[in-house]
C-alpha cells in the first residue's frame, strides 16, 4: 500500500481532483475489456502534462512504485490492469488534438484522444488514420500505439507502427525524450518510435504522438459473399489476393456469429449461411466499381452461394454495423470468453478454420470465430464459465491447442491485441529464447526498477 | 441482513448487471464521462462498483452513493451498448436497495416522501416560495427569476421560470369538451405534470385548447399527482413511488388513453411495471396503466392521425427558424424520435434546422442537476453550442425539465434563442 503522504505528493503535482484514492474509484480501475483479470491499484492519477507525467514517473522510480499506464481501458490482454498495484496512470485527461497538417499530412496527438473523436476531426478536413481497432469508440490514441493496433483496414492500409511518425515519451526516471520526427522517411540512428509502438506501456508512457495520415478516399463499396462451407470461405480469401486485388477489409464471420448478431440486432442476415464474408474495396470511385466487380466474380467463382453488393451507404453501414456488432456478440455470450488473436500466413486460414471445429468438438466448448481474415488476424474465442472449474479448464485446454495449431501453421500468438497478461504463458513458444532475453536487456535500460507496467509481456521468474 | 433482501431490487435486473462486457464504448457517449473523463463516472464503472458491491467488497457509502446519483438515466450507454445491457436500471435499482437499507437522507426525504405525494400541500408550498420570490429575487430576465429560497436549496442560484401564480388544475375544469360544432372523436386524461401544473399552465391550457378544437374530450382528473419520477427513478424511494402510482392508476382508470407533454413523466409513467410493480395486482394495474399512457406527439400521430392541415404555426413561431431537441425519456427511453419531427416538419412558414447531435443529453435530469449543478451546466453548455449552430430561432422540445435546463442555458450564455414546448409552435 502507499502512504498517505506519497498521495499527498501526488496532488501537489496534479491537482487534488485528479488524484483518486477512494476504495470505489480504485474498484473503477482495476479492469480493462480483458475478462479474467483484475487487481486494484493503490492510487490513480490523471495528469493533464508531460511535466506531471513526468514528475509522477520521478517519485515513482524514487520509491519504486509501479506504474500501469491507462487510456480508455479497453485493452483485451490484460495490458491496462495494475496486476502489481501502485499507481494508475491515466491519460484520458490529456485529450487535446494538437496539430492536423494537411500539407505535410500529419497529425499530433495528446495520449487521451479518443480514436473516434480523431476519425471525426480528420473526416471534416478528408483525413484518414486506416488503423481501426473495434474498439475506437472508447480506445485512446496512447494505447493505440502503445499496443499497435490494428483493425480491419489493416489488410490493404497496415497496422498503427506504418502511421507512427514520432512520439514525446516519459521515460522511467522522468526525461521527456523525444523521438522521430514529422516526415514519412527518417533514417536517423536506431527506429526508437518503433520500440515504443507495441511496448504495452512497460518502456515509458507516451505522451504526444505524431502520425501519418492518408487522404480519405473519396468512394467505397461493400461486398458479402456467403458461403455454405467456412474453410472454402477462406480459401476464398487468398483467391481474392492472388488474383492481384488488395481490398481494404476483409472480414470473416462464423454462423454462430451470424445468428447472435441477429439475435441483438436483427438486420436480415443470412442465419442459415456457414460463414460470410464481408469485403469492401476503396479508393476513385470508378477503380472502386471495377475492383468491386471483381471481388465478387472471384468470391463467385471460389463456391460463394450468394452475393450482395450494397447499394448504397446505408447498406453498407447496416453491413458493417454487423462486423462491428461481433465484438458484443461474443463477449456478452458467456460468462468468461477466452478471446484470442491469432494470426496466421493467409493460405493457411481454411487449415486453421478446420483445426478450430475440430477443437471445438474434441472439448465440447463453444468456438466462434470471427476476424480480419484478409490478413490472416482470427479471433476465435472459446465461451466458458470462470466459475465451472471442469468447464473452464477444458476451455484452457482448447485455448492452448489453437495457439498450438496457429504456431504450428507459422502463425504468431497475437495479431494486435498484445501479449499483456492473457497471452504470456505461451511467449516462450512462441518466441525465441535469446529475443526474449534481448526484450528484457532492453527493459532493463529503459527501466531499471521495473515500475513501468510490471508482470506484463513476459512471465516472471519464479 | 440477508444478500438477497439486501440486494432485492439489483437482482431483478441481475441479466444487465452481468450482460456488461466492460469493453468501454460507453465512455463515448456518456455526458457525465464526456466532462469528467473518469470511469466512475460511466455505466460501466458505475456496473462494477455495483458488483463489487454485492460481492461483498464495497458498502453503501456517501461516495457510493455519489457514484449511484452522478448519472442522468439518458441511456446513451444502452443505446451505444454492443451487448444491450441496461446498465441505467441497474443504477436506478442500486439506488433503491440503498434507500430500503439506508433511507432517504436530509432535506430530500421531506420533499419525495411528504411533499411530492401531497399534491395540494405541495402546490401551497410552492406557491408559498413563489411569495418569497417575489419579495425576495429581483425579476432577472422577463418572468425568469433565480429560484426564491425553498427551492433555491436545491436549485443553487438556477435561472427558472417563475411560479405561476395560478396553478392550471385551479383554473381548468375536469371535463373539456370539444367546441360546439366539432364532434368528439375520442376521450383521453391528460395526466398534467408538476411543471406544466405549477410552472407553464399555459402550456396547460394550450394543449387542451388544441385538442378540444380537434375532436379531442380532454379530463383533467384532480386525483392525480407527482408521476414520481424524481422519488423512485431519482432517489431509489420505491415505496412512495408505488403510492404516486397507486394514485394515478385510480385518478385515470375510466379513460381509454392518457396523455402527457412531459417525456420525463410519460416515460415514468411507463416504467411502473419495470420498477414498481411488487404484488400480482400492482403487476396487472400498473401494466394496464402504462399501455394507456401516450406521449403528446406520439398521441396526434399515431392515434389521432390529424391530417397536416391542422398543423398550423403559433404567431411565436410563424416565419420563424426551429430547431428540435430529443428529451432522453422521449428518444431512447420510449424510442419517440419521428413523432415530434414530423409534426415540426408539417407545420408550413416555419423551418426546421436538425441540430447535430439531437438526442444528446441536456444535462437538466431532475435531481441529478440538483445534486451536480455544475457538472449539468457543463453538459447543457455541449447542448447549448449545437442550437447555436443552427442559428435557430426557436429550440422546442417536450420536456418542461429540459425546458428549464435550455432556458437556464440560453441565458447563461447570452442566447436569444426561444425555448418553446413542441406544442407552443401549434396554433
Amino acid at each position: 500500500m502507499i502512504k498517505s503522504e506519497y498521495i499527498a505528493k501526488l496532488k501537489k503535482i496534479v491537482g487534488k481532483e485528479s488524484v483518486l484514492s477512494s476504495k470505489e474509484d480504485l474498484t473503477a480501475y482495476s479492469y480493462d475489456a480483458t475478462t479474467t483479470w483484475a487487481h486494484m491499484p493503490d492510487v490513480v492519477v490523471l495528469p493533464t502534462t508531460s511535466k506531471q507525467v513526468s514528475q509522477i514517473l520521478k517519485l515513482a522510480d524514487e520509491d519504486k512504485i509501479p506504474v500501469t499506464p491507462r487510456g480508455g481501458g479497453t485493452n483485451v490482454s490484460g495490458g491496462s490492469i495494475p496486476i502489481k498495484g501502485g499507481i494508475v496512470l491515466c491519460t484520458t485527461k490529456m485529450n487535446k488534438i494538437l496539430e492536423i497538417n494537411k500539407a505535410n499530412l500529419h497529425a499530433i496527438v495528446e495520449p487521451g484522444v479518443v480514436l473516434q473523436d480523431f476519425n471525426t476531426v480528420l473526416a471534416k478536413q478528408g483525413l484518414f488514420f486506416p488503423p481501426d481497432p473495434q474498439s475506437f469508440l472508447g480506445c485512446t490514441m496512447g494505447g493505440v500505439v502503445a499496443e499497435n493496433a490494428g483493425g480491419p483496414c489493416c489488410l490493404k492500409y497496415g497496422v498503427t507502427k506504418q502511421y507512427t511518425l514520432g512520439l514525446e515519451v516519459v521515460l522511467a526516471n522522468g526525461y521527456i525524450m523525444k523521438i522521430g520526427g514529422l516526415t514519412t522517411k527518417n533514417r536517423t540512428g536506431y527506429e526508437l518510435a518503433m520500440l515504443f509502438t507495441g511496448s504495452e506501456g512497460t518502456l515509458g508512457v507516451i505522451t504526444k504522438i505524431t502520425l501519418r495520415l492518408l487522404p480519405m478516399p473519396p468512394a467505397s463499396k461493400t461486398i458479402m459473399a456467403v458461403y455454405d462451407d467456412m474453410a472454402i470461405a477462406g480459401e476464398a480469401i487468398s483467391s481474392i489476393l492472388s488474383n492481384g486485388v488488395i481490398p481494404s477489409k476483409i472480414e470473416f464471420i462464423d454462423n454462430w456469429g451470424i445468428r447472435r448478431i441477429e439475435e441483438l440486432t436483427p438486420m436480415d442476415l443470412p442465419v442459415e449461411a456457414n460463414a460470410l464474408l464481408l469485403l469492401e474495396s476503396d479508393g476513385i470511385q470508378t477503380a472502386v466499381e471495377a475492383e468491386a466487380q471483381q471481388i465478387a466474380h472471384i468470391c463467385k467463382r471460389s463456391g460463394a452461394k450468394g452475393i450482395t453488393l450494397a447499394k448504397d451507404q446505408a447498406e453498407a453501414d447496416r453491413l458493417w454495423k454487423a462486423r462491428s456488432g461481433c465484438f458484443g456478440a461474443v463477449f456478452s455470450a458467456a460468462r468468461t470468453v477466452l478471446s484470442e488473436d491469432i494470426a496466421v500466413p493467409r493460405d493457411k486460414i481454411p487449415q486453421f478454420i478446420q483445426s478450430c471445429e475440430e477443437i471445438s468438438r474434441k472439448y465440447g466448448v463453444v468456438i466462434p470465430l470471427i476476424g480480419h481474415a484478409g490478413d490472416g488476424n482470427m479471433h476465435p474465442s472459446v465461451l466458458t464459465d470462470q466459475r465451472d472449474t471442469e468447464h473452464f479448464g477444458e476451455a484452457r485446454k482448447a485455448m492452448d491447442e489453437i495457439f498450438e495449431t496457429a504456431l504450428s501453421l507459422g502463425g504468431v500468438l497475437s495479431g494486435e491485441h498484445g501479449i499483456g497478461l492473457e497471452k504470456q504463458r505461451f511467449l516462450k513458444k512462441a518466441m525465441d529464447p535469446v529475443a526474449i532475453e534481448i526484450m528484457k536487456k532492453i527493459k532493463g535500460i529503459l527501466d531499471p526498477n521495473n515500475i513501468l507496467n510490471p508482470g506484463k509481456i513476459w512471465e516472471e521468474e519464479a | 441482513m440477508a444478500i438477497e433482501t439486501k440486494f432485492e431490487e439489483i437482482k431483478r435486473f441481475e441479466s444487465d448487471l452481468e450482460q456488461c462486457i466492460k469493453c468501454g464504448f460507453c465512455t463515448f457517449c456518456c455526458p457525465v464521462y464526456q466532462e469528467e473523463h473518469i470511469e466512475s463516472s460511466v455505466a460501466r464503472g458505475k456496473n462494477m462498483l455495483i458488483r463489487a458491491l454485492l460481492a461483498g467488497d464495497l458498502e453503501y457509502t456517501k461516495e457510493f452513493a455519489d457514484h449511484l446519483n452522478k448519472c442522468t438515466l439518458c441511456m446513451a450507454c444502452t443505446e451505444n451498448c454492443p451487448a444491450k445491457a441496461q446498465i441505467p436500471n441497474v443504477i436506478v435499482a442500486a439506488r433503491a436497495d440503498k434507500v430500503r437499507v439506508k433511507g432517504v437522507s436530509f432535506p430530500y426525504n421531506i420533499i419525495y416522501q411528504w411533499l411530492l405525494p401531497h399534491r395540494t400541500f405541495f402546490g401551497n408550498t410552492v406557491r408559498f416560495a413563489s411569495w418569497f420570490q417575489g419579495i425576495f429575487m429581483p425579476k432577472a430576465e422577463g418572468n425568469i427569476r433565480h429560484l426564491s429560497f425553498f427551492l433555491s436549496a436545491l436549485g443553487k442560484g438556477r435561472h427558472i421560470p417563475e411560479i405561476a401564480p395560478r396553478f392550471l388544475r385551479q383554473t381548468v375544469p375536469i371535463v373539456n369538451q370539444p367546441p360546439a360544432g366539432v364532434k368528439t372523436k375520442i376521450k383521453v386524461g391528460y395526466f398534467t405534470g408538476c411543471m406544466t401544473d405549477f410552472v407553464f399552465p399555459d402550456l396547460g391550457k394550450h394543449i387542451i385548447n388544441f385538442l378540444s378544437k380537434n375532436g379531442v374530450e380532454v379530463i383533467v382528473p384532480k386525483k392525480q399527482g407527482c408521476c414520481g419520477a424524481p422519488v423512485f427513478l431519482g432517489a431509489g424511494d420505491f415505496a412512495t413511488g408505488r403510492k404516486l402510482a397507486d394514485t394515478n392508476v385510480k385518478a385515470f382508470e375510466h379513460v381509454d388513453y392518457i396523455i402527457s407533454d412531459c417525456a420525463t413523466c410519460t416515460s415514468a409513467l411507463k416504467d411502473y411495471p419495470q420498477f414498481l410493480a411488487d404484488t400480482p395486482e400492482r403487476i396487472e394495474a400498473y401494466a394496464k396503466f402504462a399501455d394507456k399512457v401516450y406521449d403528446i406527439s406520439q398521441f396526434l400521430i399515431d392515434v389521432l392521425k390529424l391530417p397536416t392541415s391542422a398543423y398550423r404555426p403559433s404567431v411565436e413561431a410563424r416565419g420563424k427558424k426551429v430547431t428540435w431537441h430529443d428529451p432522453c425519456h422521449l428518444s431512447r427511453h420510449l424510442g419517440i424520435k419521428s413523432q415530434p419531427r414530423q409534426i415540426i416538419q408539417s407545420i408550413p412558414d416555419m423551418r426546421y434546422i436538425e441540430m447535430a447531435d439531437a438526442n444528446r443529453c441536456c444535462g437538466m435530469a431532475g435531481t441529478f442537476s440538483l445534486y451536480y449543478y455544475e457538472l449539468s451546466k457543463k453538459i447543457a453548455d455541449k447542448k447549448m453550442q449545437a442550437v447555436k449552430a443552427t442559428g435557430a430561432d426557436i429550440v422546442a422540445t417536450s420536456c418542461p425539465g429540459c425546458m428549464i435546463q435550455l432556458i437556464d442555458g440560453a441565458i447563461r450564455n447570452g442566447m436569444p434563442v426561444r425555448v418553446m414546448h413542441i406544442m407552443e409552435l401549434l396554433d
